[in-house]
C-alpha cells in the first residue's frame, strides 16, 4: 500500500468515509504484519548498520569480529552498551559539568572551559565487562554478548586530573562518582560509577571530547564522556553531567552488587554474599580471532589474524592452535601499540589435510597471566577470556 | 476542505506512525500463551523483547530477575508472579537451543 501512505500526505485530497475506512484497514494490517517481517528484515540502527544488535531498547550492539581490519576501530563498528535510553538532544547552551563533593572550589564548567584546557590523546581498547557472557555454562542473565563487545580508538580531552585540580581537591578525597545525562525510567537505578582517586589522578584518565578525532557521537556519550583506560567499560560514564568527589566509593548498584565478581571460585547455584565479591577494575588478558570467520572454507595459504589486550598491562605473545590444542605456535604481534590498546597479531597457515579445523588464541601479558582455556564461572557472567575459538573447514 | 477529514488523516499519520515506532520500540514478538500480553505490558515498558529471548535461565534464576525488575518498577500483579515466572522459564530454559541474532542485509 505505499501509493496509499503517499497520499495521506497530500494537502488538497478529500478523504471520504470509505477511504477512511480502507486506509485503516491498511494502517492495521501493516502494524500487524510488523512482528512477522521483523525476523526477516530487523531494523537497521543508522550508523551503526553492520553491528549486530542484542538490544534495540535500549541499544546494545557488538562488532561482527570479521570486521576487525584496523587497529583502531571506526566509531561506525564500534560497540554500544546502554542500560537505559540515552539522553535526548542535549542543550550546549545550558549543558555544564559540576564538580562537586569533596573539592575546595564547586565547579561548573562549560564545553568552552573545557575546550580551553590542555587535551591529551589515549588510544584505549574499550571491553565491556560483559563481553563473552554467552559463552558461560550455565547461562547467566543479561545481553548475552559473543565476542564483539570490544573496541579500540583514539580519545581526546583535558585529563581528569587537571578539572579536577581546579576544584581543588581536599585532603579527604578517596574516589570520584560520575553521573550521566539520562533518566532511567521508573525505580530503575541510575547508572552511576566511582574510581579510586589514584586512578582518577591517573594522567591517562580523561575528560574525553572526542573520539577518533570527531566530536562523541550520542551512542558515544556526547557532549563527554569519562575514559578510564585499561579498565572494564562501565567505568567510562558516558554523557557527563557531574564529578562528584567523595572520601569512599559510592554506594549504588551499579557498584554493588553490580560489576563485582567473586572474590573465590564459586560453583553455579552457591549464594555469594557481596562481602565475598570484589569490584571489577582492570580488563583481563585476552585474544581473539577475527579472520577466517566461523565456518569459513579455507583453501592454500590462509592468514589467521586478530587482536589481544591486558587493561593495564602489555600483551607479550600470541600464540595459536591449528589443531584443537596439541601444538600452539606464536604469532607475530603488529607494530602500532599503545599502552591500554589492543595488540593486532597475524600468523600464516597452509592447512595440511581437509576437513574442519579447529583455530585456538591465547594470549600472555606482561604481568605473567596466561589466557585461560575457560575462566571461572561468576553469577553475573563477566570478564570471559577463555581461549577463543573458530571452526573452519579446509577445502 | 472541512476541518474533519484533515483531522482523520492525522489521526491515520499517528497510528502509522505509532505503528512503527512500535515495531522498533518492541522488537520481535514473544511466543503466544494467555499470560504474553500481561509479559508484554510489564516487561516492554522498559525495554523491548530481544533482551527477554536472549536469555536461557533455569526457573529460580527467572524468579529472581522477575523480583528484580519488579523492585525497578515493573507492574507485575503478586498473583501473577508465579505465571510469569513459568512463562519465562519454560519458553526461555537452559534446554532451549541458543539464541541468533537477527541477520544483517
Amino acid at each position: 500500500m505505499p501509493a496509499r501512505i503517499r497520499n495521506e500526505f497530500r494537502p488538497t485530497h478529500s478523504l471520504t468515509r470509505r477511504d477512511f475506512l480502507r486506509s485503516a484497514a491498511a494502517t492495521a494490517a501493516l502494524v500487524a504484519a510488523a512482528p512477522a517481517t521483523f525476523a526477516q528484515s530487523a531494523p537497521t540502527i543508522p550508523g551503526k548498520e553492520r553491528l549486530i544488535v542484542n538490544s534495540y531498547r535500549f541499544l546494545d550492539l557488538e562488532m561482527p569480529l570479521e570486521e576487525l581490519h584496523s587497529w583502531v576501530t571506526p566509531v561506525e563498528l564500534f560497540f554500544v552498551r546502554n542500560h537505559v535510553a540515552e539522553p535526548f538532544a542535549v542543550n550546549m547552551d545550558e549543558w555544564t559539568l559540576s564538580i562537586v563533593g569533596e573539592v575546595e572550589r564547586p565547579l561548573k564548567l562549560t564545553m568552552s572551559d573545557l575546550a580551553k584546557l590542555q587535551h591529551a590523546n589515549v588510544v584505549n581498547t574499550l571491553e565491556c565487562a560483559g563481553n563473552g557472557r554467552s559463552f558461560y555454562e550455565p547461562h547467566v542473565p543479561g545481553i548475552q554478548w559473543r565476542r564483539g563487545a570490544v573496541g579500540t580508538a583514539r580519545f581526546t580531552g583535558p585529563r581528569l586530573r587537571d578539572v579536577l585540580m581546579r576544584a581543588g581537591l581536599k585532603p579527604t578525597a578517596r574516589h570520584v562518582a560520575f553521573r550521566g545525562l539520562e533518566e532511567p525510567p521508573s525505580a530503575v537505578p541510575q547508572f552511576i560509577r566511582s574510581v579510586p582517586i589514584e586512578k582518577a589522578l591517573d594522567p591517562h584518565t580523561l575528560v574525553a571530547l572526542q573520539m577518533n578525532g570527531a566530536t562523541l557521537g550520542k551512542h558515544h556519550g556526547f557532549p563527554v564522556r569519562v575514559l578510564v583506560p585499561g579498565w572494564v567499560g562501565a567505568a567510562s560514564v558516558k554523557w557527563l553531567r557531574e564529578i562528584s568527589v567523595l572520601d569512599h566509593e559510592f554506594v549504588g548498584n551499579y557498584m554493588k552488587p553490580g560489576y563485582r565478581i567473586p572474590a573465590h571460585p564459586v560453583s553455579p547455584g552457591d549464594e555469594v554474599r557481596p562481602e565475598d565479591t570484589v569490584s571489577l577494575t582492570a580488563l583481563n588478558v585476552k585474544s581473539v580471532i577475527a579472520h577466517p570467520a566461523e565456518g569459513a572454507t579455507v583453501r592454500g595459504q590462509v592468514r589467521i589474524d586478530g587482536a589481544a589486550w591486558a587493561g593495564e598491562n602489555e600483551i607479550v605473545k600470541v600464540e595459536l592452535s591449528t589443531d584443537g590444542g596439541q601444538n600452539w605456535q606464536p604469532a607475530q604481534l603488529g607494530s602500532e601499540q599503545a599502552k591500554f590498546a589492543w595488540r593486532l597479531w597475524s600468523l600464516p597457515w597452509r592447512p595440511q589435510r581437509a576437513g574442519e579445523a579447529l583455530l585456538m588464541a591465547r594470549a600472555t601479558d606482561s604481568a605473567g597471566r596466561v589466557q585461560p582455556e575457560a575462566p571461572p564461572w561468576n553469577p553475573a557472567g563477566y570478564l570471559w577470556n577463555g581461549w577463543d575459538k573458530v571452526k573452519v573447514n579446509v577445502g | 476542505m472541512s476541518a474533519r477529514p484533515k483531522l482523520a488523516w492525522f489521526v491515520l499519520a499517528l497510528i502509522a506512525a505509532g505503528g512503527v515506532a512500535m515495531m522498533a520500540q518492541q522488537g520481535p514478538p514473544l511466543p503466544p500463551a494467555p499470560i504474553e500480553r500481561r509479559v508484554r505490558t510489564a516487561c516492554l515498558e522498559c525495554h523491548d523483547a530481544t533482551i527477554v529471548l536472549q536469555q536461557r535461565l533455569d526457573k529460580k534464576t527467572w524468579a529472581k530477575e522477575v523480583d528484580k525488575m519488579v523492585r525497578w518498577g515493573a507492574v507485575v500483579d503478586a498473583k501473577e508472579r508465579e505465571a510469569f515466572v513459568e512463562y519465562l522459564s519454560s519458553n526461555f530454559g537452559p534446554d532451549k537451543p541458543a539464541w541468533t541474532p537477527a541477520k544483517k542485509k
